[in-house]
């Protein structure tokens, strides 16, 4: 049985994170949900877009790894080949709940089922004196960034949603096969109504960071061809078993 | 006669009224110079049992610039995908089809009725052709959360509370779209010298004066009727129910499912709606005087509902089924239940209410020297409008197979109307399609004609008709795509109260 519990220095003081397999949690996501703070690092390598969630309807922000689910293109050879992991990837097995009991304070979960900690391999998360090791430290650093920024996204995206600068994205994409897709429920910025901002929305879309979040976005839209050239060269990976 | 129309008086305020003094000042949001004022009585309640829309209702609201989560989480609201039709055809259980709000699988392309029957019509002709009526016996939503406002994966209407409606239309129109909202009772009207009305007087807020004047004032037709004395065309002798017994019967849980569809179930002399809503149903009984009591009709609703309803309030109306000889008249149109009424069958009182405020709307008079054109115009569109819904509502009796009286009454020849009698006499032969319905006015597609004739189990004589392959494997396509679209569908959606639920929670995305 998963159960999600609250780290705790005393009762798990053996526990190790076996680093090894944390990039493999995101090893057959197509989408990853990302934050504003991390758009300049995904921008290298990943298209940024935004989609509705399932339950809610409600926007949220993503970068695209793959044209279909269970997809990602930047999984090869068992490992996530990109020069920045996402948050939503890298965090794990660790994430934040909230503790009913103080004053709703977070606190650090983890998943028991999770085979990243152990108590054979990889590296302890606390020091012999029952404080936070380097790599828990690390893992603090990365859950405070996200927190604070799933807040600062949703502000990002009220924002957009009032400038009224989201449009529904038509991706169409044909493969070096010919085989072509069509890919729905995505959402871009559009950039001619980007362009087409009076002074003043200007001004409003600045004070917070957005204005460069927004062209980053824009910007990013530009990997899609790179996600695509991924997609055909794996496509037309001779298999294995007929190399020569 | 060539001074511009500015002033629009609607006199009555429930939903009609509401809907029409909004779709009009929408329309002419950006003139400054036309005024509309709805005057309403602090009196009169509105009847408020309209309950059931048709798809027209959503781009109503979007004109009138109302957000779908705001109308939904205030009115009560929930998704309708068309109406179950229950022991229509005969007084048995398992007799049931739907009229669903999707055209059948690649209607445009090819008629599917001459296929399906020739398949021996083992499945139902509405289930075979149309994925809707999966997802209602499913009590499934015609949407996701993910869909934006007003969007659909299947099409749909509407079941609404008619009193918070009114109310929430009233928050709408007076503060966002300028009309002015006076509480007061009309009690006469004094015409100018032409004839047309130049003030009504009211009780409480003196001489109320216009250049047009809507009459919503329901069933006593105050300007239309009363005033103006123009005939009622009545057609009891065609549609034979003249009384309704509704309740409202709350869910025994609160999160009891909502049906996707308005249930109508044939008794023995009328039939019972049921519509369900948020937090209750509205059900009522439409019965004829001439074939059963009062009483019976109370006993058969107890029946139907399951319990004794001495309990809830019972409200009755009494009302003669029919139409004005003309709805527009001098400076005068009158709108709603003034307009006309018959039975709620197929829920026509609301869509006529939107299709005559967007006409109104749309061609407003410029001034009053061409008003008579333009009321000449709209009186020959809803007089064929009403013509066309008393046809396709006593559709639904005439090939029923039950034997009480009532049901073998409306099967007599001198209680059809001749344009319907030739139409069944053609569709004998031909099933119909959208040839037979050309003008621009039709209120009911070709393909509903279909859903109500094969689900009552008419058939048409094939012998004579002629297909071809290409018409065979087009259709055989068609059946097996629906199949798929089932399939999908039932996948995707999740019920009407997930829907409903999540909607109060989140809203819905403008996009």
């Amino acid at each position: 049985m998963t159960a999600h519990v609250a780290l705790d220095a005393n009762l798990h003081k053996h526990l190790k994170l076996n680093s090894a397999k944390v990039e493999e949690m995101g090893a057959d996501l197509h989408m990853i949900p990302v934050v504003v703070s991390e758009f300049m690092k995904l921008v290298v390598q990943f298209p940024i877009l935004f989609t509705k969630h399932a339950d809610t309807g409600a926007f949220t922000c993503i970068c695209l790894t793959g044209f279909e689910e269970g997809e990602n293109l930047f999984w090869q050879n068992a490992e996530f080949d990109a020069l920045y992991i996402p948050l939503n990837v890298s965090r794990h097995p660790f994430f934040v709940g909230s503790d009913d009991t103080q004053n709703n304070d977070y606190v650090i979960c983890f998943d028991t089922d999770s085979q990243i900690l152990n108590t054979e391999e990889g590296d302890a998360i606390f020091n012999a004196d029952g404080s936070a090791s380097p790599v828990l430290v690390n893992a603090q650093e990365q859950l405070s960034e996200l927190l604070i920024g799933e807040k600062q996204t949703s502000a990002f995206i009220e924002v957009l949603l009032a400038l009224d600068l989201l449009v529904p994205l038509a991706l169409e994409i044909t493969l070096a096969s010919g085989e072509s897709k069509t890919i729905k429920g995505l959402y871009s910025i559009d950039e001619d109504k980007l362009n087409a901002l009076n002074e003043h929305q200007l001004v409003q879309l600045q004070a917070n960071g957005y204005l460069q979040a927004a062209y980053t976005q824009v910007a990013s839209l530009g990997q899609i061809y790179g996600l695509i050239q991924k997609k055909n060269q794996r496509d037309s990976a001779p298999n294995p078993w007929m190399q020569q | 006669m060539t001074e511009s129309i500015k002033h629009i008086v609607v006199v009555g305020g429930g939903t009609a009224g509401w809907l029409t003094a909004g779709r009009i000042a929408a329309e002419h949001k950006e003139n400054q110079a036309i005024q509309v004022t709805l005057v309403e009585s602090p009196n009169v309640p509105i009847v408020g049992v309209g309950e059931g829309t048709w798809p027209t209702m959503r781009s109503t609201l979007i004109k009138l610039g109302i957000r779908e989560d705001d109308f939904i989480n205030q009115c009560d609201v929930s998704f309708k995908q068309g109406a179950k039709f229950a022991k229509w055809s005969k007084n048995i259980e398992e007799d049931f089809y739907y009229h669903p709000l999707v055209l059948p699988q690649g209607f445009s392309k090819v008629n599917l009725v001459p296929h399906w029957q020739q398949q021996g019509v083992s499945q139902s002709f509405s289930d075979a052709v149309c994925f809707q009526e999966a997802l209602c016996e499913k009590g499934l939503a015609p949407k996701t959360i993910r869909n934006p406002q007003y969007g659909a994966v299947a099409n749909y209407a509407y079941h609404l509370n008619a009193g918070k409606f009114s109310q929430f239309l009233q928050k709408h129109c007076t503060s966002n779209l300028r009309v002015k909202h006076v509480l007061a009772d009309v009690r006469s009207v004094t015409e100018n010298e032409l004839g047309d009305i130049a003030h009504v007087t009211t009780e409480q807020a003196g001489d109320i004066a216009g250049d047009l004047f809507i009459d919503c004032s329901g069933f006593s037709a105050l300007l239309i009727g009363k005033h103006y004395q123009i005939p009622f065309n009545s057609c009891n002798d065609v549609l034979f129910v003249d009384n309704a017994l509704a309740v409202q019967v709350p869910y025994e849980q609160e999160d009891d499912p909502i049906a996707s569809h308005t249930i109508s179930t044939a008794q023995q002399a009328g039939w019972i709606w049921d519509i369900g809503l948020q937090h209750r149903r509205g059900i009522g009984h439409v019965y004829s005087s001439a074939f059963t009591s009062e009483d019976q009709a109370y006993a058969d609703l107890s029946r139907y509902i399951g319990r004794n309803i001495d309990d809830l309030s019972v409200k009755k109306i009494s009302f003669d089924s029919g139409y004005r000889d003309k709805f527009w008249h001098r400076n005068c149109v009158a709108v709603g239940l003034a307009a006309g009424f018959v039975e709620p069958l197929e829920a026509s009182s609301l869509v006529l209410v939107e299709l005559s405020a967007q006409m109104i709307a749309e061609q407003l008079p410029a001034c009053r020297s061409v008003m008579d054109i333009i009321a000449k115009r709209f009186n020959d569109t809803f007089t064929y409008r009403w013509l066309r819904i008393v046809d396709f509502l006593k559709l639904h009796y005439v090939p029923s197979q039950r034997e009480e009286a009532f049901w073998q009454e409306n099967r007599a020849a001198h209680s059809i109307p001749e344009s319907l009698k030739e139409l069944m006499h053609l569709w004998r032969y031909h099933p119909p399609y959208d040839h037979d319905f050309t003008s621009n006015n039709e209120v009911f597609p070709a393909a509903s004609y279909q859903y109500v004739l094969y689900g009552m189990g008419f058939k048409t004589d094939l012998s004579l008709y002629r297909t071809n392959d290409a018409e065979m494997a087009l259709a055989k396509e068609q059946f097996h795509l629906n199949k798929m679209n089932i399939a999908k569908a039932v996948d995707m959606l999740p019920t009407n109260r997930e829907l409903i639920n999540k909607i109060k929670a989140f809203g819905l995305q403008a996009i």
